[in-house]
This record gives structure tokens, C-alpha cells and sequence, in this order.
């Protein structure tokens, strides 16, 4: 526990680092799931299937793969990435690939007369999209996507292979110069300890999303479950 | 010169996947007349009345409305032409997400035809008529599906249409609410509303219309007064029709 103690400010700066990587992924990763979201449900098969491709792409390959291309690939083509970077691109690719599915399902789930029924009343196609299409649309997307938060927070850690020092590599480093310098492995008590901060973090996210869903089945919201195929290749 | 019809359809052609749902139409309904579509299940009725505000686009025909041909291939022509022709369908299609007042003004508000201010006193006047004027902040699903429809009917009445299309208004309906979508629906007629009617209701046709069309096989087999059709239908599809359901 000592070392726990003398090392906080330590873990405290892979917290960071880990809070940092992990809110910019989740910023950018939502950006790019709607974009490519509502591209795969537009009325043009070349942007359906443009977005078919991303998405089919980035949920096939797993997340550490994509990661090392970007972190060794980049360089490649003249544009050296710092280990965030590519930390950061290779986890809202990932993410935006499985947030696009998520769009989509939520977009799908609306049922279809409902869209007949707003162009009978004869609003434009942007604002049946807006008004009427989308909000529908948010309550199902909602807690698959809270869940989506939870596991790229965890995709995060992976940052650690390509040298960002953020909580997990944090851990890493304390357990090796622990052993080095003191002839014993606090291996159990750092990753304990890792385990347990991450699975607090999640927990919390988790607890949001059920509350959230909760928060919309009372004010009448149609909660749908969409339909997203596993996200095992982290 | 007598004054063309609202709505004037000729020779209209729809096939779904080769199989010919309208097979040349000629349709017609005059300003202030209540027309009733009747016909068996896949005879063609809906997809005509889907034709008459372009949620269908016909493969072949003409469709006039006031006079004037509409390219029917033209959506921005049929977006517009939406905002004069209005359309209630069998499952309400409220949006559960607005409150009824929003169902209601969203479409004036948003197409220009009336202000914020203007558009929810027109609901409120609207909620008043259809006899919910209590529902105004209620959510869809916290109403009965007669009470879904008659909004559903005010929302379509918020845009100030020329005709009213309704396509089985009330066969997802319960057996009693039936009758309150029934009665307002002939208060609208009484009150020389256009209304194009696609029904099952063999009895509100024959006290509301002025006019029967009985479809078969995408064709129009025989119109005329309800009188004329329910006692003494010229056509045998038509008596042997009407012989099953009544």
C-alpha cells in the first residue's frame, strides 16, 4: 500500500493521461459515428456503401493491429505521429466504426411510417430528419452508446504499446522499476490496483447509461434495442 | 364553363414488382364533394389515394389538381402540393416524441403557413373541434387510438387543406371508438370539406358520400351516387362486392 502511497502522483499523472486520451476519443470517435452513421442510411447506394466499407474495415481488423498501422504506417507517408496521435486516430477510428452501427440501428428502428407520415404533411427532407427522425432516433442510440464509452475508455490501456504513458503503462512502469530496484515484484498489488480503477471507472459509466435509459423510459421514451454485433476485437 | 375538379387523375398506371395495381385510372372529385373508395383488400384503393398526394408515383398517367397537371415525377412539386392536401392514415402516425400541441403546429410552423403564435391557436381552436381540447401537452401514447386519430385528423386540418385524404381512417381503430372518428369525419363533410375516403365503412359511405367508386384489380369498375351502387349496382363485380360485405 506504501508504494500505492509514495507512487500517487505518479498514477495520478497516467489518470490524466488516460481522462485525456480517453474524453478525446470519445469526442471524436461520436463525431465521426453520426457522420458515418447517417451516410449509411442516405438514399445514395455510393455513400451506403462508402460507409459500409469504413465500417465493415475498421470492426473487422482488431483495435491493437489498426493501432500499430497508424503508430508505424504514418510515418510512411511523411506524417511522423506522436504515440497520442496515433493512440487517438486508431481508437475514434475503431470507435466511430462500431458508434456508426449504433447510428444506424437507431436510425433504422424508427419505424418507417413516420417518415411517410411527415413527408404527407409536407415537410422538407432535412426536417423530417430533424424534427422528426432523429429524436426518435437518440433513445435507443443512447445506452449502446454509453456502453460503447465504457469499452473505449478500456481500448484506451492499448495506448500503452505504442509508448503513451497513461494509467496502464503508469502501472507498468512502477511494477518493473519496483522489481529492478527491490529484487520483488508488486505485480498483484499494481495491477490489483489498475484492475480496480478501471473497473470503477466503467462501473460508474454503466451506472450513467442505466439511468439514462431509465431517465427516458419515464418521460415515455421508446427505448429500442439496436442490434450491434459484439465489439470482441478490442 | 363549369369549374374543374379539385383533383382530376387520368389513365393512371402503377405496377409494384410487374404486378399492376392501378391499370388507367380516371378519377375525379369537385370541390366540396365527399368521395368514398371502396374495394376489396389489394384492389388498388390505397395505392391510388397514395397517388393523389405523390407518396406513390404513378409509372403512367395524368394527375391535375385544380387544374394545373403535376409533374408527378417532381418531388419539390408534390412537397408543395402536400401542403394543400391533406392525408390521415390508418395507424395515426402521430409522433410519440411531440406533445399533441407539437404534432399539430410543427407543419404550419415549419412549412411558413402560419407563426409559433398563430399555428397553436389554430391546434387549440383544432383540439376544441376534435373534442381533446384537454391534450394539448399529453404525449401520443397516453391517448386511446380514436383519440390518436381525431389528432391525427386536426393535424392534418392544422395545414388548412383543400382535400382531405384518408386512408382507412379507422380500421386499426377498437369497434367503439370507431364511431367518434366517424362522427367528426362527417362533421367535416357537413362542413363542405373535399374528403377522398378510402373505407370499409359500407354504412358512413353510404350516409356521408356523395359519390361511391368501386375499385377492382386496379381498375375503376363503376361510380355514382351511394344510392346507386349499394341498391342497384349496374356491374356484377360490384354486386357480388357488395353481396360479400354486407
Amino acid at each position: 500500500m506504501q508504494l500505492l502511497l509514495d507512487n500517487a502522483h505518479v498514477f495520478l499523472g497516467g489518470i490524466i493521461q488516460t481522462f485525456q486520451l480517453a474524453v478525446a476519443t470519445l469526442a471524436c470517435a461520436t463525431v465521426v459515428a453520426v457522420l458515418i452513421g447517417v451516410t449509411s442510411v442516405l438514399p445514395f447506394a455510393w455513400a451506403r456503401l462508402v460507409a459500409l466499407c469504413y465500417v465493415e474495415i475498421f470492426r473487422d481488423i482488431p483495435l491493437l493491429v489498426t493501432m500499430l498501422f497508424v503508430y508505424f504506417g504514418a510515418p510512411l507517408l511523411g506524417v511522423p505521429l506522436s504515440p497520442y496521435w496515433a493512440a487517438l486516430i486508431s481508437l475514434t477510428l475503431w470507435g466511430g466504426a462500431n458508434g456508426a452501427e449504433i447510428v444506424r440501428g437507431g436510425i433504422n428502428a424508427v419505424p418507417r411510417h413516420q417518415t411517410v407520415s411527415a413527408v404527407a404533411l409536407g415537410l422538407k427532407r432535412w426536417e423530417i430528419f430533424r424534427y422528426i427522425v432523429l429524436p426518435q432516433a437518440l433513445l435507443p442510440i443512447v445506452p449502446p452508446f454509453t456502453g460503447l464509452f465504457s469499452n473505449l475508455v478500456q481500448a484506451t490501456t492499448l495506448a500503452s504499446l505504442v509508448g503513451v504513458t497513461e494509467f496502464f503503462r503508469i502501472g507498468n512502469i512502477i511494477v518493473e522499476r519496483t522489481t529492478i530496484q527491490e529484487g520483488h515484484s508488486p505485480a498483484f498489488l499494481v495491477y490489483g490496483f489498475v484492475l480496480l480503477t478501471y473497473f470503477v471507472i466503467c462501473s460508474l459509466l454503466t451506472g450513467l447509461s442505466r439511468r439514462l435509459e431509465r431517465s427516458l423510459q419515464n418521460r415515455g421514451g421508446r427505448v429500442v434495442r439496436v442490434a450491434v454485433k459484439p465489439t470482441e476485437s478490442v | 364553363m363549369a369549374e374543374d375538379p379539385l383533383i382530376r387523375v387520368r389513365g393512371l398506371v402503377k405496377s409494384f414488382q410487374g404486378v399492376r395495381a392501378l391499370d388507367g385510372v380516371d378519377f375525379e372529385v369537385a370541390r366540396g364533394e365527399v368521395v368514398v373508395v371502396i374495394g376489396q383488400s389489394g384492389s388498388g384503393k390505397s395505392t391510388l389515394i397514395r397517388c393523389l398526394n405523390g407518396l406513390v408515383e404513378p409509372d403512367d398517367g395524368e394527375i391535375l389538381v385544380g387544374g394545373t397537371a403535376v409533374d408527378t415525377h417532381s418531388q419539390r412539386e408534390w412537397r408543395l402540393l402536400r401542403q394543400r392536401i391533406g392525408m390521415v392514415f390508418q395507424d395515426y402516425s402521430l409522433f410519440p416524441h411531440l406533445t399533441v400541441l407539437r404534432n399539430i403546429t410543427l407543419a404550419p410552423i415549419r412549412t411558413g403557413r402560419a407563426s409559433p403564435a398563430e399555428a397553436e391557436a389554430l391546434a387549440r381552436e383544432l383540439l376544441a373541434r376534435v373534442l381533446l381540447p384537454e391534450k394539448a401537452d399529453a404525449y401520443p401514447g397516453e391517448l386511446s387510438g380514436g383519440q390518436q386519430q381525431r389528432v391525427a385528423i386536426a393535424r392534418a386540418l392544422a395545414m388548412r387543406p383543400e382535400v382531405m385524404l384518408f386512408d382507412e381512417p379507422t380500421s386499426a381503430l377498437d369497434p367503439e371508438t370507431i364511431q367518434e372518428v366517424l362522427d367528426l369525419m362527417r362533421s367535416l363533410a357537413r362542413d363542405g370539406m373535399t374528403m377522398v375516403i378510402v373505407s370499409h365503412e359500407m354504412g358512413f359511405a353510404r350516409e356521408v358520400a356523395d359519390r361511391v367508386v368501386f375499385i377492382d384489380r386496379g381498375r375503376v369498375v363503376e361510380t355514382g351516387p351511394p344510392v346507386a351502387i349499394f341498391r342497384d349496382a349496374r356491374e356484377e363485380r360490384t354486386r357480388a362486392f357488395l353481396a360479400k360485405i354486407l
